[in-house]
């Protein structure tokens, strides 16, 4: 019986096409569309988050107190090797590394541009974050006095590969410093501060610049893939009640409001999108269900049960948006697969981009719950959309119907 | 066909409160959207260019790019003589910048120090209205600090700060001087780095009488900015240049554009939504009335009478929405440029992105409003392409048998 | 005034379910002719006074009005002639639903680009030939199924075409008003002079027709 309801509802759903193709083209394009939005801000957004936790903080970061307030070098982690030992043998920790800091002025012949110098092990720095993905030019060797730059702090200073570079700086014991330096590489992390104002130095150089012990860190940072990292920084705070520990989304709350607001703008979106279709649905359903309401009518009057018909017109619908569903899983794939790969080409917006932590080449992420939740949206959208009609076929007259449709 | 078409529009009423309701609403959000998102854009570049760095800046040709001393206007005087004749210029003023690193007792920073002219500053930029303590055009030995960089150097009014950096002629300069001033624009980058201090004093230490390392200058009115520019240039030595305020903020330019495409973009997926919605409410009133169509071919009218009356039908629907929807998102767009949003701590939040103020100001341009409204009025006509082609597919007698 | 030769109409030609719908009919209608084109469910009645009326299409011959052949102009020259010359009431469905009977009545006349007093006075003249000059602010929806037929007669006739073309316009009405509306279309027929042809098999129709024309399997038989 069942079956034979179901045949009929797929017939019925795709008997009038111009209407079912309509139906089918818009809810596939918008979903199509709305997908591949969705997974282009997510995108956006997850890779400025994971190039900003590979470059900086990682998921958990420590500080000296007053460090974050005062910004200064006598408020550092001494003995940081043996702190980095005992954090790295915490369950949940990947991997720990250690960064030492200070602000200064970069000046070239010609130019200059306050700048902070960024101490760090290279090697760990590569286990830490792929440090070798940030590289834009060069090599990354620092050699005897070699540098890394910012990319942007590289445009401003107009420095290139081979350059030389004046770092001036105060050191632990107040007293001007400077070194000359020669840019090794340019890197380009995404990651507005460190593009603007870093200059990368071996910890060690950077530190007898700074006139600290080579064991002082500024910063220590920890990835990890636990997914309790306000357990595991519960824990570390224990560990370490001296110093201030840091999720990366306490160190960078603009990122955690713009999560938010791409959740609601992407929910606002969704809601929308799913009204319109519902309407469309609605729409479609309730002019094909009175096109036949005096087949309706003489089922009734046959004894064929409401509760059949109810099955029928609820099956139409979800034929008709499923349809429309699996064309904008389609459309929404083929997109985001495209954008996940090749990325979405902003280049001729480059300058505005990178000045602003951006990269200029977009790429989307595809996650199955853009697919997921827009099924169920579509399910629900449809099977809602027909409550109006069912109601009218539920109150009919059998007899007036026939009468009245002759 | 428009009198069948008004009585239609109203007869229909389930399509006719659809595409209503849709077209208001489109419409109306469009406009209103379009106004916050011009209006964030331009309150942040407004706030950035009116801050310091005005609507134009004259340059020696190669100093953008190369930098330094080497590349000074060196003739200030004969520029200022040139600008005096230049109309629509609300006010201009020699800027010469160095770098330095500025130490107070305790701390130690890296500032860009520039040599200003305090009055002409006044009517140029903001500096004088950002003062918030000591005294905004002191003489002599003092510096006017971005409040930022008094924090980071711990330093209050009457505190000393040494500087050290270069003379023009490439010299050592070492100076003590006095904070004597502090501002706070909002803009962070500004407020951490920047330091001012009297041309005539600067002058002295740095040699730099006569010379620039730039001039700024701003348009009384911003329309006229390029006009201004394009005469200046005319009259220029050749071996300087003009840069408008697009050049200068190219980055911040290119990065509305960005955010204003993306906008467009999330904008169009409703429309996309809508439009397929108004076709299929249309379509679905058109095929219901096939038998109708095929009667009134049969009695004389043509195809493009039919046409005539589903264009009539989808105008005055539309219409009638946007004679709501318009001045509505009008309204709103004017009001709360009038009365922005406030969303406090959004300037602490996205400093870095160089928001400066908390409020978020719509901007209301009736020329805006025009073709947001015109857009939605062509997307609602060709909402009926297809139910007239759909009609003009059938022959009279095929219409008359439809079922 | 019309005249097929050699009339021939298949549907669905070349395909395995091609039907001859009318086979080289030669017929002559004279002006001021109340005739009725009549047989068997099926014949070709409205097949054949569709092509008359060109609003479908011949496969084979001519059809002339008034010496013009008229079955091979273009959709625009076609909808023209029945705009200006031809008259048509159909079994349902004529009148617009949401104009008033005085509109429907008058809406050729519009169309045809008459003054409003000229049509206000046919109107008023054609309504009350018709007995329905006191519906003329009425809805179609407010009028029974014989009032609607004598609106769309009342149509069909205002613009005073030169023939008026009735596909089984007694189909949905009782015999009262069938014959009501017989009665009235004869007396138009005489007064106004103007060319009836009904396609019915309405006994009623087929005897009060001064000339039936009979159909059979597409065929003239008579």
């Amino acid at each position: 019986m069942f079956k034979t309801i179901l045949e009929v509802a797929y017939k019925n759903a795709f008997l009038r096409k111009s209407r079912a193709i309509l139906l089918i083209l818009m809810i596939g394009l918008s979903m199509g569309i709305m997908v591949g939005l969705e997974g282009l801000y997510n995108g956006m957004y997850v890779h400025m988050i994971d190039k900003s936790m590979r470059s900086d903080s990682g998921e958990i970061a420590l500080y000296a107190k007053q460090y974050r307030l005062e910004n200064d070098i006598k408020y550092r982690i001494e003995n940081s090797e043996i702190k980095v030992e005992r954090l790295a043998k915490l369950s949940g920790v990947d991997f720990v590394l250690r960064r030492l800091q200070v602000e200064g002025l970069a000046q070239t012949a010609t130019k200059s541009n306050p700048a902070k110098v960024i101490g760090i092990d290279l090697k760990d720095e590569e286990k830490f974050g792929k440090f070798s993905d940030f590289l834009k030019s060069g090599e990354l060797n620092f050699g005897k006095n070699g540098i890394f730059v910012g990319s942007e702090l590289a445009k401003n200073l107009k420095i290139k590969i081979g350059s030389k570079v004046i770092f001036t700086t105060q050191d632990s014991n107040l007293e001007i410093a400077s070194v000359a330096l020669r840019v090794k590489a340019i890197i380009q992390t995404s990651n507005i501060g460190l593009d603007e104002r870093g200059i990368y130095l071996p910890r060690e150089r950077a530190a007898a610049l700074m006139a600290v012990d080579p064991n002082s860190a500024t910063q220590i940072a920890i990835r990890s893939d636990s997914e309790e990292i306000a357990l595991l920084q519960e824990q570390i705070k224990g560990l370490f009640p001296n110093l201030e520990v840091y999720t990366f989304m306490e160190l960078y709350p603009q990122l955690k409001q713009m999560q938010s607001m791409m959740d609601i703008f992407n929910a606002i979106t969704f809601t929308i999108v799913m009204i319109v279709v519902f309407i469309g649905i609605l729409g479609v359903m309730y002019v094909s269900i009175l096109d036949r309401i005096r087949e309706f009518g003489i089922l009734l009057s046959i004894g064929y049960a409401y509760r059949y018909i109810r099955i029928q017109i609820i099956s139409e619908a979800f034929f008709l948006g499923f349809a429309g569903y699996l064309l904008g899983s389609l459309i929404g794939f083929l997109l985001l697969s495209y954008m996940k790969i090749y990325g979405l080409d902003l280049s001729m917006f480059a300058e505005g981009m990178e000045s602003f932590g951006m990269s200029s080449t977009l790429y989307a992420t595809i996650e199955s719950t853009y697919f997921i939740s827009t099924f169920f949206a579509i399910v629900i959208a449809s099977v809602l959309s027909v409550i109006p009609p069912l109601r009218k076929i539920k109150k009919l007259n059998p007899v007036e119907v026939i009468r009245d449709a002759g | 066909m428009f009198r069948l078409a008004l009585k239609n529009t109203l007869y229909y009423r389930g399509r006719s409160i659809t595409t209503f309701l849709l077209t208001f609403i489109s419409a109306y959000f469009f406009i209103v959207y379009v106004a916050f998102t011009d209006g964030s854009h331009s309150s942040m570049l407004k706030n950035a260019l009116e801050v310091y760095t005005g609507s134009l800046q004259i340059y020696q040709k190669e100093y953008r790019d190369e930098g330094g001393y080497d590349y000074l206007i060196e003739d200030t005087e004969k520029v200022f003589e040139l600008l005096n004749h230049t109309e629509g210029l609300k006010a201009y003023s020699s800027r010469l910048e160095t770098y330095g690193i500025a130490s107070s007792k305790e701390r130690s920073a890296a500032i860009m120090l520039t040599g200003v002219d305090f009055a002409k500053e006044a009517q140029l930029s903001e500096l004088k209205k950002a003062f918030t303590e000591g005294v905004y055009d002191s003489k002599g030995a003092c510096l006017y600090l971005g409040s930022d960089l008094a924090k980071k150097l711990q330093v209050k009014i009457g505190n000393e700060v040494s500087f050290v950096g270069s003379a023009i002629d490439y010299s050592f300069v070492a100076e003590l001087f006095k904070a004597c001033g502090i501002f706070k624009t909002g803009m962070y980058d500004f407020d951490t780095q920047s330091a001012f201090m009297n041309r005539e004093y600067f002058d002295q230490i740095f040699y730099s009488q006569n010379s620039s390392s730039y001039i700024a200058a701003m348009a009384n009115k911003m329309q006229e900015n390029d006009q201004i520019a394009g005469q200046i240039t005319q009259a220029l030595p050749k071996d300087l240049k003009v840069y408008t305020w697009e050049e200068l903020m190219k980055p911040m330019v290119e990065l509305m554009e960005i955010d204003s495409i993306f906008g467009y973009i999330s904008m169009g997926l409703f429309f996309l939504v809508i439009f397929f919605v108004i076709m299929i409410y249309g379509f679905i009133n058109v095929s219901a009335r096939i038998k109708e169509f095929g009667i009134l071919k049969s009695i004389g009218l043509s195809d493009r009478n039919i046409d005539a009356l589903l264009l009539y039908e989808i105008v005055i629907l539309t219409l009638a929405a946007l004679a709501v929807a318009t001045p509505l998102g009008a309204y709103t767009a004017y009001y709360f440029e009038a009365h922005p949003i406030v969303i406090e701590g959004m300037s602490d939040m996205y400093k870095e992105y160089g928001v400066v103020s908390d409020e978020v100001p719509t901007l209301f341009v009736p020329f805006t409003v025009a073709w947001n409204t015109a857009l939605v009025f062509v997307l609602n006509l060709l909402s009926v392409l297809y139910p007239m082609f759909y009609v003009r597919s059938y022959t009279p007698t095929e219409a008359m048998r439809h079922v | 005034m019309i005249k097929l030769k050699n009339v021939s109409k298949y549907f669905y030609r070349g395909e395995p379910r091609e039907v001859q719908a009318l086979k080289e009919i030669n017929l002559e209608i004279e002006e001021g002719e109340f005739s009725v084109i009549s047989g068997p469910s099926g014949c070709g009645k409205t097949t054949l006074l569709n092509a008359i009326g060109v609003l479908d299409t011949i496969s084979e011959g001519t059809i002339e009005l008034n010496g013009r052949e008229i079955a091979h102009l273009s959709a625009e020259e076609k909808t023209h002639i029945r705009l200006t010359q031809m008259g048509f009431v159909f079994q349902a469905y004529n009148l617009v639903p949401v104009l008033s009977v005085e509109e429907n009545i008058g809406f050729i006349m519009r169309m045809q680009g008459y003054t409003k007093e000229e049509i206000a006075h046919r109107v008023k003249e054609v309504a009350s030939m018709l007995q329905i000059e006191d519906k003329l602010d009425a809805l179609p929806n407010l009028l029974s199924g014989g009032q609607q037929q004598r609106v769309a007669v009342a149509r069909a006739v205002a613009s005073k075409p030169k023939i008026i073309l009735a596909d089984e316009p007694t189909a949905n009405l009782d015999s009262k008003n069938s014959m009501k509306l017989m009665d009235m279309m004869k007396e138009l027929n005489e007064k106004e002079g103007v060319t009836i042809l009904f396609a019915s098999h309405d006994e009623y129709v087929v005897e009060n027709s001064r000339r039936v024309i009979l159909l059979e399997d597409g065929e003239l038989v008579s």
